[in-house]
């Protein structure tokens, strides 16, 4: 657990206390709140969670990588932020992976491009998004992200 | 019929079970691979989630829907948008841990502009995610990624919030804002008219609201006690059902 998440856990658990003390009503209220937005949740969580593993056997970030340094620039840039779209990758293996790319001479380009559209963009994660702010919003957000990730890239390329 | 429409609203749920069973029985092995990365993510999921629910209930519950506005809401302006980039920065777990708060915050009265850069830095410049990057390509690569970013969510959450209303997201209206008559329970006795004639009439027998703009408040309570079958009802505010928060009635008061 990196310290991020532990510090959530702790301020979490802090603000459980003094609400336990405050109001105890309230407290089990939210607490039952809790509970049911889990149980809300937890199917189209867990769909997310095997189709990032399906996906990830289909396409091994590896491979992936692979495949951008053989490509040329324009074509690895596209390549690399389509490609990331579909993948959700956990950033102690996309930052390592991206740095043996740059290091081994792959363009900053076609790498940031994958690296911000690994995250910010997600094909998988769409159907809860969608679930929780409707279509409209869902859409047009992850296409600007999109968007703006290979404009990231391009400046980046021009900057590095 | 309604099996079809279960399917339907799950097709997402639907799909990936497919494609596991084509898998298995296509090729065991990478089935057995894809559960197995699976492991890592579910792991990653139980480290976050609960804590997140918890939290999201618990701000739910204490934090006013005034504070929510004034510091996330449309007229938050520039300290909105910070604070907005503080609240992703300062995350941790996968960009869907981000989808319960961020309704919950949407409910309270937080801009979509901010809602969007919310979800955004959650996803991609989030702390421990710059860390990982020094860590791997540089201080200078994060910082010009990161400052390029920061940019880049400035502007299309910009443009997302012009394209994007309030309406367009989702949230069930149960009771609506005002003055009502359940006119299938009235029964034309005229205590209302009678009691604030500038406010009801009678049409066929049933009560009916006159257009208004200004309310008596006491003279309105005094009619809504007065009426013997109990068919009128004034809301202060709109009553919403919002996915993912389950019983959202308003705690405040």
């Amino acid at each position: 657990m990196d310290v991020f998440t532990l510090a959530i856990w702790v301020g979490t658990l802090i603000f459980l206390g003094i609400s336990l003390a405050k109001d105890k009503v309230k407290t089990k209220q939210a607490l039952k709140m809790a509970l049911g937005m889990g149980k809300a949740m937890v199917i189209s969580i867990l769909s997310i969670i095997f189709a990032i593993g399906f996906i990830l056997t289909l396409l091994p970030p590896t491979e992936i990588a692979a495949f951008l340094s053989g490509q040329s620039d324009m074509l690895a840039t596209v390549g690399g932020a389509l490609l990331g779209t579909i993948t959700l990758v956990p950033a102690f293996i996309a930052f390592p992976l991206v740095g043996t790319l740059v290091n081994a001479g792959v363009s900053v380009v076609p790498s940031v491009a994958f690296l911000t559209t690994l995250t910010m963009v997600g094909v998988v994660t769409f159907p809860l998004e969608k679930k929780a702010f409707g279509v409209k919003f869902t859409a047009i957000r992850n296409g600007l992200s999109f968007l703006f990730a290979i404009a990231i890239a391009l400046v980046m390329g021009v900057v590095i | 019929m309604t099996i079809v429409k279960k399917i339907k609203e799950n097709l997402f749920v639907v799909i990936v079970v497919l494609a596991y069973i084509i898998m298995f029985i296509a090729k065991p092995e990478m089935g057995i691979e894809s559960v197995k990365s699976s492991g890592y993510y579910i792991k990653e999921m139980l480290m976050i989630m609960p804590v997140i629910f918890v939290l999201t209930a618990l701000l739910d519950m204490w934090v006013p829907k005034e504070k929510i506005m004034q510091y996330l809401g449309k007229d938050a302006k520039a300290k909105g948008v910070f604070l907005s980039f503080v609240v992703g920065s300062i995350s941790a777990g996968p960009v869907y841990a981000a989808f319960p708060m961020c309704i919950m915050l949407h409910k309270k009265g937080a801009s979509i502009r901010n809602i969007v850069i919310i979800l955004s830095s959650w996803a991609v410049i989030k702390v421990p995610m710059l860390i990982n990057e020094v860590k791997f390509l540089g201080p200078k690569f994060m910082l010009i990624r990161w400052v390029l970013t920061v940019i880049a969510i400035i502007i299309f959450s910009w443009i997302t919030a012009k394209i994007i209303k309030d309406e367009d997201l989702p949230g069930e209206v149960l009771t609506k804002t005002g003055l009502h008559i359940n006119r299938d329970a009235c029964m034309g006795c005229s205590l209302c008219v009678k009691n604030y004639p500038e406010l009801f009439e009678m049409e066929n027998k049933k009560a009916l609201v006159k257009s208004y703009e200004a309310l008596d408040m006491d003279k309105l309570e005094k009619v809504i006690k007065a009426c013997p079958v109990k068919s009128i009802s004034y809301n202060e505010g709109m009553n919403m059902q919002y996915p993912f928060l389950p019983d959202s009635a308003d705690c405040e008061k």
